[in-house]
Formats: C-alpha cells, sequence, structure tokens
C-alpha cells in the first residue's frame, strides 16, 4: 500500500502541490485573523480589573474548542447562511479555523502580560511610565514568544482541523483523504494524511525557528554570553 | 526639599499603614526611614511618588503638592530605585537606564552622553563594554548599579530607594554602599532611603527616621539616635550593642594621638628604656629616620640590653591603621594586637599617630548617655 501511495504522490505531484497550497492559505488566513483578534482581545482582557471578563473570554474559547469541527462547520454554514453570506467552501471554514485558533493565542497573551515579574512593572510605573507605555515597551515586548508559542500551537493544530474542511468543499489536502474515503481508495487517505502530517511537522519547525527569532535577545536563553 | 504633614495611610480593608507622620527632608539630605518589616517605612516612600494614593495629610517637593501634579511629571522627576531592581530584561543596559530620558523625550545624542557618564560615574567601566550588555549578563551587584544608574538617569534632584542593596551578598552590599557614599558627596541628592538594617542606616544616613507600626517614633542623626535613644522600643532597635555601633561614625583621625612618642631605630635600647620609665610605657613605636613606621619594642627586650641598637630587637608589627579608618574596625584591629595599640599610619608608612584603649574609653563616654565606663568593656 504505501507503495501505492508513494506511486501516486509521484505521479500527481503536481497536483498535490496545488492541494498543500491551498491548505497552507486556508491554515494562513485563519490564524492571520485568529492574531489579530486573539492579540486585541487578549490585550483587552489582560488589563487590570478585566479579571472576571478574562476567565470568561478565555472559557467560551475552551467551549469552542471542544465543539467537533464537522458540526461547527454545520452550524456555521447555517449562520452565514442566514447572514446572507457564502455558505460552503472557504468561508465557514476559515470562520471555525479562525475561532478554533484563538484559544490558545488568547491564553498564551493573557497568561504573558499579566505574568510579567510585578518589580519591573512597579519599577516602570515608579519612573513615570504611563501604562499605555508599560504596556507596549515592557508587557507585550516580553509577552511576544509566548504570544509567538501560542500562534505555532495554533497553526499546527488547524493544519489538521483544515483537511476536514474539504467536506464542505474548501479544498486543500483534506480533497485526498475525502476522495479516498468515497473510493475506497486507501492508498490516497494515505497520501493525504502524509502530507498533512508533514505539512504540519515541517510548520512547527518553520514557527519554532521564528519564535526564537522573535524573542528579545536579552531573554534569550541562550543569549548569556 | 520633601515636607510631610500629618501624613496618614489607609489601606481599603481598614489597614493603617501610616498614621500622622510629618517629616521635613533637606535639600542634599540623606534621609533614611528605618523600621521592623510592616513598619510602614516603604509605604511612607511611595506616598512621596505617589505609587500608593495618600489617605489624608499633604506631600510636597520642593514646595509643590505631589497631589496637583501629574503623576508621571512628578515621578519623572524624582529617580526611583527598588530592591527587586526591576531592570528590564529586553533591553540593553544603555537603554534602561536611558529609560526616563527618553519619556522625556530627550535627544538621542544627550542621551547616549548621559548613559556613559552614569555607568562611569558607578564605576561599570570599560563603559564600552557594558553599554549593549543585557542584565542577564550582569552579576548581582552590576545589576544593583545599573538599577541605581537608571534611578539617576534624568539627573533627578531627588532619590527615592526602598532597600536597593536589600538583595545581594554582605560584601558586595557593603562595596555598593561606600561607593554610593562616595557618588552621593560627587551628586548631593535629596535622597530617601528605605532599610530594616540599622547598620546601613548610620552607614548611610545624614538623619534617620525610625518608624514603628506606621508611626515616626524618631527623628534623629545617627549619633544622636545612639546616645539618645526616645524610648524603649528605639532602645531595643539600635540594639544594647549601641555603643559600638557608634563608633562606625567617628574614624581615626578624631582620637589618635597624633604627636605620638617615638623612638629611633638609631637610639640605643638603654635610651628606649629610659623613655619609656618616665612615660610610664609599656612599649613604644619605633620608626627610620623618614618617619616610617617600624615596629615596637617592649619595655622587656629594652631592659635586657644597653648599647644595642633598638633597630635590631624591634617586634615588627602588621596590624595598621589608617587616619580615614572608622572607629570599629579599629577597634577590632587593636583586640587582635598583643599591645592594645593600633598604630595609624598614612599611605607612605610614615606614622601619623596612635589609637590606644585610653582614648578610646574617653570617646565612648562622649558618645554614650549612659556612661560606659572602660571596666565594663572587654
Amino acid at each position: 500500500m504505501l507503495s501505492t501511495t508513494w506511486r501516486y504522490l509521484t505521479s500527481h505531484w503536481v497536483y498535490v502541490g496545488q492541494l498543500t497550497v491551498e491548505h497552507i492559505r486556508i491554515v494562513l488566513i485563519a490564524n492571520g485573523l485568529a492574531v489579530v483578534i486573539g492579540l486585541t482581545l487578549g490585550i483587552f482582557i489582560s488589563k487590570r480589573g478585566r479579571e472576571g471578563l478574562a476567565e470568561l473570554v478565555l472559557h467560551v474559547a475552551g467551549i469552542l474548542l471542544t465543539i467537533p469541527s464537522l458540526a461547527l462547520y454545520g452550524i456555521l454554514m447555517a449562520v452565514l447562511k442566514s447572514l446572507g453570506l457564502m455558505s460552503i467552501g472557504l468561508v465557514p471554514v476559515v470562520v471555525a479555523l479562525t475561532l478554533y485558533g484563538l484559544l490558545p493565542i488568547l491564553r498564551n497573551t493573557t497568561t504573558a502580560i499579566r505574568g510579567i515579574d510585578a518589580a519591573m512593572i512597579e519599577a516602570g510605573r515608579g519612573m513615570g511610565m504611563s501604562e499605555r507605555q508599560i504596556l507596549w515597551r515592557v508587557r507585550i515586548p516580553l509577552a511576544v514568544p509566548a504570544i509567538m508559542a501560542g500562534l505555532r500551537q495554533a497553526i499546527v493544530m488547524n493544519v489538521g482541523i483544515a483537511a476536514i474542511g474539504a467536506y464542505i468543499g474548501a479544498g486543500g489536502l483534506g480533497q485526498l483523504i475525502f476522495r479516498g474515503i468515497a473510493n475506497t481508495r486507501a492508498d490516497l487517505v494515505l497520501a493525504g494524511a502524509i502530507c498533512v502530517s508533514l505539512l504540519a511537522v515541517g510548520l512547527d519547525v518553520a514557527l519554532g525557528v521564528v519564535e526564537r527569532l522573535s524573542t528579545p535577545r536579552g531573554i534569550r536563553r541562550e543569549g548569556r554570553a | 526639599m520633601i515636607e510631610l504633614r500629618d501624613v496618614t495611610k489607609v489601606f481599603p480593608g481598614g489597614t493603617r499603614a501610616v498614621g500622622g507622620v510629618s517629616l521635613d527632608i533637606g535639600e542634599g539630605e540623606f534621609c533614611v526611614l528605618l523600621g521592623p518589616s510592616g513598619c510602614g517605612k516603604t509605604t511612607t516612600l511611595r506616598l512621596i511618588n505617589r505609587l500608593v494614593p495618600l489617605t489624608s495629610g499633604r506631600i510636597t517637593v520642593g514646595g509643590h503638592d505631589v497631589s496637583t501634579m501629574r503623576v508621571t511629571t512628578l515621578r519623572r522627576r524624582i529617580g526611583y530605585a527598588i530592591q527587586e531592581i526591576g531592570l528590564f530584561p529586553h533591553m540593553t543596559v544603555a537603554q534602561n537606564i536611558a529609560t526616563v530620558p527618553r519619556l522625556l523625550g530627550w535627544r538621542r545624542r544627550k542621551r547616549r552622553e548621559r548613559v556613559r557618564e552614569l555607568l562611569d560615574l558607578l564605576g561599570l567601566t570599560p563603559v564600552d563594554e557594558y553599554l549593549h550588555r543585557y542584565p542577564a549578563e550582569l552579576s548581582g551587584g552590576q545589576r544593583q548599579r545599573v538599577g541605581v544608574a537608571r534611578a539617576l538617569g534624568a539627573n533627578p534632584a531627588i532619590l527615592l530607594m526602598d532597600e536597593p542593596f536589600g538583595a545581594i551578598d554582605p560584601i558586595t552590599r557593603e562595596r555598593l554602599q561606600d561607593e554610593f557614599l562616595r557618588i552621593q558627596r560627587e551628586i548631593h541628592k535629596t535622597v530617601v532611603f528605605v532599610t530594616h538594617d540599622i547598620h546601613e542606616a548610620i552607614k548611610l544616613g545624614d538623619r534617620i527616621a525610625l518608624m514603628k507600626e506606621g508611626r515616626l517614633i524618631q527623628h534623629a542623626t545617627p549619633s544622636q539616635l545612639l546616645a539618645q535613644p526616645a524610648d524603649d522600643f528605639v532602645r531595643g532597635f539600635v540594639g544594647t550593642d549601641r555603643t559600638l555601633k557608634a563608633l562606625r561614625l567617628t574614624n581615626v583621625r578624631e582620637i589618635m594621638d597624633a604627636e605620638p612618642t617615638v623612638i629611633g631605630e638609631e637610639e640605643t635600647l638603654a635610651a628606649a628604656r629610659q623613655a619609656m620609665d618616665a612615660l610610664g610605657r609599656t612599649a613604644l613605636p619605633v620608626v627610620d629616620a623618614g618617619g616610617a613606621f617600624l615596629g615596637w619594642i617592649e619595655r622587656a627586650t629594652a631592659s635586657e640590653g644597653g648599647s644595642e641598637l633598638v633597630a635590631s630587637r624591634v617586634t615588627p608589627y602588621a596590624v595598621l591603621g589608617s587616619p580615614g579608618m572608622p572607629l570599629n574596625e579599629a577597634v577590632a584591629l587593636m583586640l587582635e594586637s598583643a599591645t592594645g595599640n593600633l598604630p595609624v599610619v598614612d599611605d607612605e608608612r610614615r606614622l601619623v599617630g596612635v589609637v590606644t584603649f585610653d582614648r578610646l574609653f574617653d570617646q565612648l563616654r562622649q558618645s554614650s548617655a549612659e556612661r560606659v565606663t572602660p571596666k565594663e568593656l572587654p
């Protein structure tokens, strides 16, 4: 079976390549949105005095993550249709992946921003920094590694979930899997699965490098000269 | 420079952290807020730059009521250093020190010059080696210096320091204290310094404000505090050895016999013996023709020979004091020495004086309200 899978991949590499690009596109659009929303919301709910709100938001994001993806696609299709938006294909999948990607980004952003050493904040305040200056010059730069870690987690997770999006016509590597299931072609299923896994692992490694590079030099563990 | 009038802080929940404290701190004065933990000293400090909002009373800085100033403006005018230092780990030493100048919108060049000046002042040299390092790449003592440099960043007239040397080893702390005293002599800031360490307070403070349970118990110079404790709490806090602590406030120059009787190395033992008999001494310091201290000649030794020269029988002696040495160190050296005399020499090893226990006792008697008689001392 592995050999037929291999034969399929080598003979259809252009097609598989196209599906991979589609797949990456879906994941990146969704996670781009998730970062924008997650960061904004994360920074907003990290402010002192909004602990209750933060807990609620994180809770909701946690619940979203427990909804099976197929069910969420279904729900979103209905919602989007009633709003008069495109209810099949790319849109519901991107929306779903955005929702899934929110939790790790939100959680890491809030935890990191809140967890900054109190002495540092005290020093900043004592020197006359405004709360906004403390946020942008101290809290956020120091939270970047954690935020990047959250994003990485979200992207890797969404690579897998995006595969199911092919079921509602979003395209991507999931198509190979669903076609394989429909035609009882295990080699196609395997080809799709292998590509999805490789993509996830590849992105994980690449984002690991980005995460390291985005860490301010002074707090990189290897930074001690 | 700083005036506290009937200052009270009650925290939400009813804890009265500071109650009715009034305190005047003059320009260029080094004021230490001293007391056990929970006495309200840190809260008092933080009331000044409004990190803690005032419940009632009035605080003025340079004649301006702090409550009427913009809080960021107020804080940017007052240097602030804390025990945990709170250096920003993602910023270099230079960026950390330039924090307040940057907030004030100083030009890049001016900032850079100021940073170099401060690194130099705090002994973080060669300056170029430290500019671009990160806090994680510094030792604890170096970090503390950067913390102080950062507090001095925009050259504020006032410096608030909350146990800035608290978290480092005793040897480094001692050195940082000495250096900070040297720097303070150069820069003459008005300093409010919080500590729970009586030794640190005595060493650094021009005046000490001793607090207990949110109240100011005594505000006095270190020697007044030691000599005339206001009540039993103060007496207990400064310790039963307060007379000994007071020694730190005097240095050797002030009590030494600056014209001690000496004997030249070219003299004979007989002459030495004669001199000792005349003065009723058991030993004499021996100097060479240039006045450099060589050691002691003892009475017993001098009695043995007649025409032999002193030079041949000198007991060499390594324990030496210097005029600038605080008396507590001098006493420690004297207790170690066999003769109970401490020769005081200058940088060229010339004998400039001698400290004896007699002179020390006189000093102790003066500095102590409850007359300490020589018999009570070891």
